[in-house]
Formats: C-alpha cells, sequence, structure tokens
C-alpha cells in the first residue's frame, strides 16, 4: 500500500533540461514543486572531476550515465508481423539518467526548428499536390509557428550558452551564418568555437561545390560566461569528452550547472532522487490527474505523491511509456489508425565518409562536442527542389570530430586487417590523419511506426516493457542515397589519399550499434485531439492538469537535433502555465 | 643601433614591466570571470575548485575542505605572486598532474590584471 504525501501544486516526473527549466521557473511563481528523478543526485565537482570523468570504457563503453536495461528497457521490432525482442544491452540511442538527465552528456547542439518542421503537411501539399505525400506517411502540422517560438528560443540559448554564428538577424542575412536560417532576433550569447583543420577543409571543398558552411551552434562555451539567471559557464578547453560524459570545466551548457542550483536554492522546491514514477493517477470523473506513485529505488517503499499539476519531463521514451502504462489517453492502433498514445514514433538516419590525408595532422583529441562546419543546403533550404528525388524532409552535412577517443575512434580505411601487426600499424597511422565528413537526416512518420505496450515482457516493476516498431521507409532510403552521393562529391573534390566513401542507408534498422539519441513522437503535439496528444502548450487534451514535455510532442523528426525546440517549448509552457493557466486551470485550447 | 636607442627602448621596458607588475584590478574582475566557474571568492565555497578567498599568500592544498589532488599536495608551494603567475601562464608546468581542467592565460596582462584583483578582493 502506497504511502500518501501531502499534496504538492506541481510534481515534475523526471529532471534534465526540461524538468529544470520547469523547476526553476514555477518554484519562482511561487508554486510547490516537487521533482522526482529516478536516478541519482549529479555535480561536475563529485562526478565530473579529471581525471576520473575521461574514463571512456566506464562512461562511453558501459554507459555508466545511462539507463540501465537490466532494470527497464524496450522490445524493439522492425513491422508489426515480427516479434519483438528486448534490446538487453544500449546501443542505437542511450537514454540518460541522473539529475540534469541527458543535457549532462549531451554534445550541445542547438538548433532552431522553423515552420518547414511545424508546417510540414501543409507545405510540402501546397508546393507538389496532396499526392506527393504517401498514403502512409502520417505527418502532419504541429499547431505552432516559429514567430510564436522565437523569444523561447532565444530564451534557451542565452541559458546554455551557445556558441555561434548567426545567418539571419531580423531578416538581415549575416556572412559566416547559415543564409538558410529563420530570422533571429539577436547574436548567439557567444561567438563560434575555434574551428578545428577538419572542419576548415570540409568548409572549403564545401563552399567550393556550392554549400554554404557554417560553424555549428553547440552548448560548448567558447569562453566563460554568464548566463542571464547569473549561472556561470567555464571556457571550453577542448578536450573532446563531451557525449556520454559531464564536463569538468562547467564549459557545457547543463541544466544541473544552471536552472537545477538556482531551483535547488528556493524553498518552493523540493528534488527527491532515487525516486521512480511508475504510473500517474487519474480521478474516478476521469477529467484530471490527481498525482503519481513512486517507487523508492533505495529501499522498495511506495509512495503517492498527490499533486495540482503533473508534468512530465523524462526521456521522450519514458513519457510516452508512463501514459501508456497509466492508462492515459487511447493508445495508437496502426491498423485502425485510432488513438494516439504510441502515434508518430520517429528516428533519424544518416551516412558518413571518412577522410584520410597522409602527411595530414587533424589532431581529432582536441576538439568539442559541437566542433564542425554544418551545411544546410539539403535542409532548411526551402529552394531545394525535393520534387525530383522524391523525398520529403532533409538533411544537413557537417565536416570535422566531435573527438578524438581512444577506444572508439579509430578511423581506418577500408580493407585494412581487424587485428595484428597491420592493424596496429594502420591505427598509429591514420589515428590523427583521418577525418570525417557525416549527415543527419530527417524521418518522416509513418503509419507503421509507433510505440505500445509489449504482450510478453515486463521491466524491474513488473511493468511492461515499451515495444518500438520502427523502420526506414522509401521516403529515408531516397533521401540517404541522395545523402551518401552529395557526401563522396565533396569528399572526392578534397583529394584525400584514402576514402571510405559514404553508403545509402536502406537496410532494416537495427538497434545496433549507436545511431543518434533522438527519438521523438508518441504523445504528439497538435490542434485537433484526435490526431494529437497535448495541445500547442503540451497539455494534455483529456486532462487538463497534465503537461508532456520534451521530444515526444514532436510529430515528426527533422535532421536537426531535438534540444533547440525541447528547450524553447518548456520556456514557452512555463509561460503559460505562469500566466494563463495558474489563474485559470483549465484547457489552454478549447478542443 | 646607437646607444641612445638602446637606452631608450631599455627604459620603455621597465615602464612597460612596471605598468605590468602593477596590473589593473578592475580589467582583471573581467578576466576573473574565467576562474568564476570553478572557484567562489566567498569563504568556504568550495565549487569544482576550492573557494580562492584568501589565496594570496596561502600555501598549496591548505584548505581543510576541499578534496586536492596529489599533484597539489605534494606541490610544496605558497601563492606569491609570482607563484601565481607561473602557475597561470602554464598550469601544468608548474603542478605537473595537477586536475585543473584549464589550460592556462598566454597573456602576460591578463595574469598581471587577474593577479592584482585577486590581491585585492580574495584576501
Amino acid at each position: 500500500m502506497a504511502q500518501k504525501l501531502k499534496g504538492v501544486d506541481v510534481v515534475l516526473v523526471g529532471l534534465g533540461w526540461t524538468g529544470g527549466i520547469l523547476a526553476k521557473e514555477l518554484s519562482e511563481a511561487g508554486m510547490k514543486v516537487v521533482a522526482l528523478e529516478r536516478g541519482a543526485m549529479r555535480s561536475t565537482e563529485k562526478d565530473f572531476a579529471v581525471p576520473m570523468i575521461r574514463d571512456e570504457l566506464r562512461y562511453s563503453a558501459r554507459n555508466d550515465l545511462m539507463q540501465n536495461p537490466a532494470k527497464d528497457t524496450l522490445t524493439i521490432r522492425n513491422n508489426p508481423s515480427q516479434e519483438a525482442l528486448p534490446m538487453r544491452r544500449l546501443g542505437s540511442f542511450l537514454p540518460g539518467e541522473g539529475v540534469g538527465g541527458a543535457g549532462v552528456h549531451w554534445n550541445g547542439h542547438t538548433w532552431r526548428w522553423t515552420d518547414m518542421e511545424f508546417k510540414v503537411r501543409s507545405l510540402y501539399e501546397e508546393r507538389y499536390g496532396k499526392a506527393y505525400i504517401p498514403a502512409d506517411m502520417t505527418i502532419q502540422d504541429w499547431g505552432i509557428t516559429y514567430a510564436e517560438l522565437e523569444p523561447y528560443y532565444d530564451r534557451f540559448e542565452y541559458t546554455a550558452g551557445i556558441s555561434g554564428k548567426a545567418g539571419n538577424i531580423r531578416g538581415k542575412i549575416q556572412p559566416g551564418g547559415s543564409p538558410f536560417e529563420a530570422p533571429r532576433a539577436r547574436e548567439y550569447p557567444l561567438p563560434p568555437l575555434r574551428s578545428s583543420l577538419a572542419g576548415e577543409m570540409f568548409a572549403v571543398a564545401a563552399s567550393a561545390n556550392g554549400y554554404h558552411p557554417f560553424p555549428r551552434p553547440t552548448a560548448n562555451a567558447s569562453r566563460a560566461y554568464t548566463n542571464p539567471d547569473g549561472a556561470r559557464l567555464g571556457a571550453c578547453q577542448y578536450c573532446g569528452f563531451c557525449e556520454r560524459f559531464g564536463c569538468e570545466a562547467n564549459a557545457k551548457g547543463s541544466p544541473h550547472i544552471t536552472v537545477i542550483p538556482i531551483a535547488m536554492r528556493n524553498p518552493n522546491f523540493e528534488l527527491r532522487t532515487h525516486a521512480w514514477v511508475t504510473k500517474v493517477l487519474k480521478d474516478s470523473g476521469g477529467k484530471r490527474v490527481t498525482g503519481v506513485t513512486y517507487t523508492s529505488v533505495l529501499n522498495g517503499e511506495e509512495y503517492e505523491q498527490p499533486a495540482q499539476l503533473v508534468i512530465l519531463c523524462a526521456y521522450a521514451i519514458n513519457n510516452v511509456h508512463l501514459m501508456l502504462l497509466s492508462g492515459l489517453g487511447v493508445p495508437y492502433d496502426a491498423v485502425t489508425q485510432k488513438g494516439v498514445i504510441g502515434k508518430n514514433y520517429c528516428y533519424q538516419t544518416g551516412a558518413g565518409a571518412t577522410l584520410f590525408f597522409e602527411g595530414r595532422h587533424f589532431n581529432p583529441f582536441m576538439s568539442t562536442g559541437g566542433l564542425s562546419m554544418v551545411a544546410d543546403d539539403y535542409n532548411t533550404n526551402l529552394d531545394f527542389d525535393r520534387g525530383p528525388h522524391g523525398f520529403i524532409g532533409g538533411y544537413s552535412l557537417s565536416g570535422g570530430m566531435t573527438g578524438g577517443r581512444p577506444i572508439s575512434f579509430r578511423p581506418l580505411p577500408s580493407g585494412t586487417p581487424q587485428w595484428g601487426k597491420a592493424w596496429k600499424a594502420a591505427t598509429a597511422q591514420w589515428y590523427g590523419s583521418a577525418m570525417t565528413i557525416s549527415s543527419s537526416g530527417s524521418v518522416m512518420a509513418n503509419r507503421y511506426n509507433y510505440y505500445d505496450l509489449d504482450p510478453t515482457y515486463r521491466n524491474a516493476f513488473g511493468q511492461p516493457l515499451m515495444r518500438m516498431t520502427f523502420d526506414y521507409k522509401e521516403n529515408e532510403h531516397r533521401m540517404s542515397r541522395h545523402t551518401a552521393q552529395a557526401i563522396n562529391e565533396i569528399a572526392k573534390s578534397m583529394n584525400p589519399t584514402s576514402l571510405n566513401p559514404a553508403t545509402a542507408r536502406t537496410d532494416p534498422w537495427t538497434v545496433v550499434p549507436y545511431q543518434s539519441t533522438h527519438n521523438t513522437g508518441g504523445t504528439i503535439m497538435g490542434v485537433n485531439p484526435r490526431t494529437s496528444a497535448v495541445n500547442k502548450y503540451l497539455q494534455s487534451w483529456d486532462y487538463h492538469n497534465l503537461f508532456v514535455m520534451g521530444a515526444s510532442v514532436f510529430p515528426h523528426n527533422s535532421a536537426y537535433n531535438p534540444t533547440g525546440p525541447v528547450g524553447a517549448l518548456t520556456y514557452w509552457t512555463a509561460e503559460a502555465i505562469k500566466k494563463r493557466y495558474a489563474k485559470n486551470p483549465g484547457p489552454l485550447v478549447s478542443a | 643601433m646607437t646607444t641612445r636607442k638602446v637606452f631608450f627602448a631599455a627604459a620603455l621596458a621597465v615602464i612597460a614591466h612596471a605598468a605590468s607588475a602593477q596590473g589593473d584590478p578592475k580589467r582583471g574582475e573581467k578576466v576573473f570571470e574565467e576562474c568564476r566557474a570553478c572557484h567562489a571568492i566567498e569563504k568556504g565555497s568550495n565549487g569544482v575548485g576550492p573557494s580562492l578567498h584568501g589565496v594570496i599568500g596561502r600555501r598549496a592544498a591548505e584548505l581543510d575542505d576541499f578534496r586536492y589532488s596529489p599533484a597539489f599536495k605534494r606541490a610544496n608551494i605558497t601563492w606569491t605572486r609570482q607563484n601565481l603567475d607561473a602557475f597561470l601562464a602554464d598550469p601544468q608546468k608548474l603542478v605537473p598532474a595537477n586536475r585543473m581542467p584549464y589550460a592556462g592565460m598566454p597573456e602576460a596582462k591578463d595574469r598581471a590584471d587577474v593577479i592584482e584583483y585577486m590581491q585585492r578582493i580574495l584576501k
């Protein structure tokens, strides 16, 4: 029997970027806020000091900062005719755990998604006709505009200390930035990082091929920075241990050094770690949620935390899982296409080439998580005519490495022996003399890519595992072929001594090896309760006091990393809750 | 080069040296921003690095409530202006294998200014 605790105004499930922002904003607005985080407390001084944090085996190979699949995982299959099997080791994506969430061990790439995504269906229908969109492609407009989100993107970029170069300030194209960028009110808070040889060589070659390269905007502080909330970031030291690691120099914009400590100093806020939420509770009328049930993973005790507002701030997959486990909303059915919870799961795609240059020294170990040059000519460039290529969406190209970690970064020309003397000699020869050109591509929603509860397998709490059904469809295959061709053209123009060319990704998707932790969809936003789970304020259509944060609200996935819109939408929702919902609780959009 | 010119150049160098040894504490406060992400100036407030309150004249690894690296524990130095200048110029040279994640402050003027600021503020 769960021990019932004293009620609070707001319960946050998970304390990463979204939970951290809301913890700060809502506690400052006078609300009593409790955050329940299933993982441990994390701080730079205790957890990320050098040399310990540079342990690649512990943090990268063994995923020390990630969720433990022995406790909870997903079952995976490519299509509904297959039997899904549990993912017993993390591979393709790495959900974080602990205070700060994935915001602790991300690379920092921070993009603004624009109306090209938010109006995806209407845009393509207008340009190419309704018949251009395949019948099974369940893309939809998001119900929000870039203009509405712009001030909140700005807020997040200044909070996280993004280093970058604006391409478009209030409609004026800026040299050095991306000419395809949507207008922003002002520059990034920090100038771009110092570029690398690999990035510069890519930029020169891309420019010569007609592309428009620019430095990647990223939460690696190019110099010491104090954000508008007074949080201090140190200058990036170019150690190259961003992704999968915490930053020992406090130079990576992360919630545990920005929003969370500010919330922690507020008496209205309380954090409970090792608190695993198992269910969101509904009232008997079925119109409101009343709180959550959680289990302390330290002692197994179960608690009920009543709250006026429940906000799901866990990893995207876990938010959807909790909705399904709690019976909130109508689960999606791929056969009838009724229901919404679990709908439109999307991933990302990509292709990459490795270029070997005899006598060149790229020093890959001197890097940052976001140190590369990007070209968006096939991504945010509206003038790129997709028609002849028959796909929807886009991809961004990038050149340069985000680190040269000794275990995982071993570039070798194809055909090199996999072990022995020749392998050792080639490793020594090419470690410092190879660079990569990579890409990140969008994935459009499809009727048969979705989540539901697994009928067979259960987690450590006896609850059904989440089942993921996903594969790339023809749209993504076409785009991937286009990507590989574009990469190889640039690569060949650079005249490398040897080239491992990019190949199109057309094989069935598999959960190994690592690909991207950008899982989107499942509780999608929209304008219609029959086709979306939450409205434009990320408020549940069915339960007005339930909000869902994070990338599970994205109706499809773009080529860009999701954290920019995740942060912006959180600030946007925080303001709607403070200014409107708190005064007059109820639906913020009438259905 | 004439003797006179040499003398003149030497005189300028002396003046320049005096100015840099003095340091500009106002500018130093700006430079100190680089340190603030990890070091507090308040007494007893340790972050990623130890509090720098009273650091001038202090022995290295002296605070009881901060977990110093073995490198600092065996460093056996006092934070004089000269030692601080050498340390900030190349932290790994003066205290090899220390854990401070900072590559160094190459500009002599930055160091002089920040040390002047520290001298005044962090007593």
